[in-house]
């Protein structure tokens, strides 16, 4: 009997501990993550200036698309100051919309696409933004699975005398994303198929 | 609909298997081997300890031996930008460490990933691979890569890897084991000495082709798996798509893996790097027919 009790209780104490074991874990990849958008966006607007110097001249409106940028880059470094991952990511995705003159001055002109320094400007730039883009999943991806086990039973226990509250995440889809699925909406028009 | 942990358990377990039958296959062609030629239990002790000492050595470092077989180099983050990158950034969403990185130099594309686990995983590229494929297209190899090592498909073929190629080694010992047995036929050794002799002369010709066989039969799900979690990576299974048919569409033999398969393959048990989880598009014999993997990869997108 009193083996018996022992038994149940070692288990459930083990069980209390793998679980807070994972919440604190997932916790940490979260902050991780986050950290990790921030890296990159700060690599982005180091890598600005030099970018912006090897395209000068190529642009007839060069000051409006300059300047967006410079606005875009001001954005990104405010939202840098604060760990907040829907700021971070918003700023980033301006960033990457003051950037589409570039990407796309880039791929018309074979003179840039020959020249060393820019392709290799380029190429660091689509490397930041697709660590943001995998960053900002990843961190999609641990939220759901904390929010989840934040409120299902029994690990809604643990939180509950641990203090674990749900993590915000991030709100709105955006970017690549959010296109996908509304260019998947266009594609299956057939409503009344199924009927 | 399996999920990827019960993959990886089931992973796990076929890799118990595979080593208990691998145990079980040397202990029975050391009986044979010893009751042939007069050894002894001895031997048959002996054989089992190299064996064992063999598969583990070669198992533990089984990276940094087919890496030295292969004449690969490390990749360098400025030299291999994309490749470097690209594989970073996959590493993360799959959630492994970095997976070390290297450079075979053959014009051939292809892609390998190996390791007995994530920890000590190792993706390797060819030169070729590099250059003919864009952004995209390598991102989507790169997560095939990536989904044999997370998949524990990696562990699973070095094992295997290591049983053809001991079971190679093993027939060779008969084989040659035979030659030099010649000289005491006078012995009298009755009906079960023409069994054994006849059924060490089969495991000795037919072992080799029928531990491929089990090898083939293991390596051609785990492809298409690969490639659905690959999809799931990148979210873009057309890159993969186009690199398969990049591959497929080149006709330049691997020359860097066949000269060394071919001169090593009866004296190092490991020289079958061939099947590290298979040459990417190389062996497609280890592989799906590339079109049918192409069309289930344009479905997804």
């Amino acid at each position: 009997m009193l083996i018996g009790i022992i038994v149940v209780l070692g288990v459930v104490i083990l069980y209390v501990w793998s679980l807070y074991n994972q919440f604190v874990t997932i916790k940490t990849r979260i902050g991780a993550s986050i950290q990790e958008i921030g890296n990159q966006l700060k690599r982005q607007t180091d890598l600005i200036p030099n970018l912006t110097a090897t395209v000068k001249g190529y642009f007839k409106q060069e000051k409006e698309i300059f300047a967006m940028i410079t606005e875009a880059r001001k954005t990104v470094l405010e939202a840098l100051k604060t760990t907040d991952a829907q700021k971070l990511i918003d700023a980033g995705e301006k960033m990457q919309q003051a950037l589409a003159p570039i990407r796309a001055l880039f791929e018309s002109t074979p003179q840039l696409r020959s020249a060393e320094p820019t392709v290799k400007l380029m190429d660091e730039l689509r490397d930041t933004a697709d660590k943001v883009m995998y960053a900002r999943r990843t961190l999609i991806d641990l939220t759901a699975d904390y929010n989840i086990k934040i409120v299902t039973f029994p690990s809604n226990l643990v939180a509950k005398i641990f203090g674990f509250k749900p993590e915000p995440g991030l709100k709105t889809p955006t970017g690549g994303e959010h296109l996908e699925i509304s260019s998947e909406e266009l594609k299956t028009p057939k409503v009344g198929e199924g009927l | 609909m399996i999920n990827v942990y019960e993959l990886q358990d089931r992973n796990k377990r076929r890799s118990a298997v595979v080593i208990a039958a691998f145990i079980a296959f040397v202990v029975g062609v050391g009986w044979v081997f010893a009751r042939l030629f007069d050894y002894g239990p001895g031997a048959i002790g002996i054989a089992l300890i190299f064996a064992g000492l063999m598969s583990f050595a070669s198992y533990w470092w089984s990276d940094k031996i087919i890496l030295t077989l292969s004449n690969a180099r490390p990749a360098d983050r400025k030299r291999d930008f994309h490749f470097f990158t690209v594989t970073e950034n996959l590493a993360m969403a799959a959630q492994i460490p970095l997976p070390k990185l290297y450079i075979v130099e053959d014009s051939a594309p292809n892609a390998f990933a190996t390791g007995r686990d994530p920890q000590h995983a190792v993706v390797c590229a060819t030169t070729g691979l590099l250059q003919k494929l864009d952004r995209s297209e390598l991102e989507g190899v790169v997560a095939h890569e990536i989904s044999h090592i997370k998949n524990y498909d990696t562990r699973l073929m070095s094992i295997v890897t290591i049983l053809v190629g001991m079971i190679t080694l093993l027939s060779d010992w008969f084989l040659r084991g035979a030659r030099f047995g010649r000289g005491n036929k006078d012995k009298d050794e009755g009906n079960l000495g023409v069994i054994l002799l006849l059924l060490g002369i089969f495991l000795a010709l037919l072992s080799p082709l029928i531990a491929k066989l089990m090898q083939l039969a293991l390596s051609r799900g785990r492809e298409f798996l690969a490639d659905s979690s690959a999809a799931m990576l990148t979210r873009y299974p057309e890159g993969l798509a186009r690199a398969l048919e990049k591959i497929a569409a080149d006709r330049e033999p691997l020359e860097a893996a066949n000269k060394a398969t071919a001169h090593l393959y009866i004296v190092n048990p490991l020289k079958n790097f061939h099947s590290g989880v298979g040459w990417f598009a190389n062996l497609f014999n280890t592989h799906p027919p590339v079109e049918e993997r192409i069309r289930i990869l344009r479905e997804m997108g």
